[in-house]
């Protein structure tokens, strides 16, 4: 008898320390997370409501956490799959993209949104990312923002690892272009 | 050939992300919805459900669907109408490795445990003190 009760209390602690594990993972990777989640979505609500919404699917999977990756890998994958979803969802096909198309009509108060279009280096090199297609920026962000390994990525993509590269090899391409096309 | 994304990050940090960060007020919705979840989650089964449960498959392993029909006979009634909680707490039991299951011609079929024999031989010595420690493992189970 003993023995169950202790088991039951070890059951009760790891209710408490999934929370506490959901505190530190938001402690460490939360900014990182919301980052990458920008460049899926390439909006700031959204991106925070995104991953909110990645961190309680995390707490909600924590079992399913099998140590094969570390829980960082788990992380990203779990995030870069609920972008995926984001993207193919109904909502946004259908309502979100009809407001971007309200965008393009040509209005006298024209409201510029946060990003000041300043046309130094920088800014340059960050639009030029956020317009690649969405598989090869994912796999350039990975690599250079968040410095991950090809192995990682791999592991958070589902992609072959011969694959990323090649991406990130038509990345570049893809980047001189543009700078060529813009000079 | 020097690499065109080089800059990549500080260059980030100092436009599309800048200010860009998980916000405290953000956090604390998580831990909210955590909690919420917690409260809402632990669904209280019958201790007599669950040890049903466990005696139909005491001797032998069976499907969902024959174990829904022996209790039924035993007049348990807590899946009438609702059968597929009893897939679901069936999934629960498994996960906390009390039965264990085997998919055999498309069917799975479950059996007890060693951990769930123990269960079942407890509770039937001792059904009083049994009763609350079985009791705590399946709200916890429920999460």
């Amino acid at each position: 008898m003993n023995e169950l009760n202790q088991l039951a209390v070890t059951d009760e602690m790891m209710l408490d320390e999934r929370e506490q594990i959901i505190d530190q993972l938001m402690h460490e990777y939360s900014d990182d997370i919301l980052h990458l989640v920008y460049t899926y979505v390439k909006n700031r609500a959204t991106a925070e409501d995104l991953t909110q919404e990645i961190f309680i699917k995390c707490y909600e999977r924590l079992n399913q956490f099998n140590g094969q990756a570390t829980i960082k890998t788990w992380l990203y994958r779990i995030a870069s799959n609920h972008c995926k979803d984001y993207l193919r969802s109904w909502y946004y096909r259908k309502i979100t993209l009809s407001n971007k198309l309200l965008d393009y009509i040509p209005s006298k108060s024209k409201q510029v949104e946060e990003e000041v279009i300043t046309n130094s280096e920088e800014n340059r090199l960050t639009n030029a990312v956020m317009n690649l297609p969405l598989k090869y920026r994912e796999v350039v962000f990975l690599h250079y923002y968040e410095e991950l390994s090809l192995i990682e990525i791999s592991k958070i993509t589902t992609v072959n690892i011969n694959t990323i590269k090649t991406r990130l090899k038509r990345a570049k391409e893809l980047l001189k272009d543009k700078i060529i096309e813009e000079v | 050939m020097n690499d065109p994304f080089m800059n990549l990050k500080s260059s980030m940090k100092k436009s599309v992300f800048k200010d860009l960060s998980f916000s405290n007020e953000r956090k604390n919705a998580v831990r909210e919805a955590i909690r919420a979840n917690q409260q809402s989650q632990p669904h209280n089964w019958n201790i007599e459900t669950i040890i049903a449960i466990l005696e139909s498959v005491q001797h032998e392993s069976k499907d969902g669907y024959n174990i829904s029909i022996q209790l039924f006979q035993k007049n348990e009634r807590t899946f009438q109408k609702n059968e597929g909680q009893l897939y679901t707490l069936l999934h629960l039991l498994e996960n906390k490795e009390i039965i264990t299951s085997n998919w055999i011609n498309k069917k799975k079929y479950y059996s007890l445990n060693s951990k769930g024999k123990k269960y079942l031989a407890t509770y039937k010595q001792d059904t009083s003190k049994q009763e609350l420690s079985l009791k705590h493992l399946i709200e916890e189970a429920a999460l």
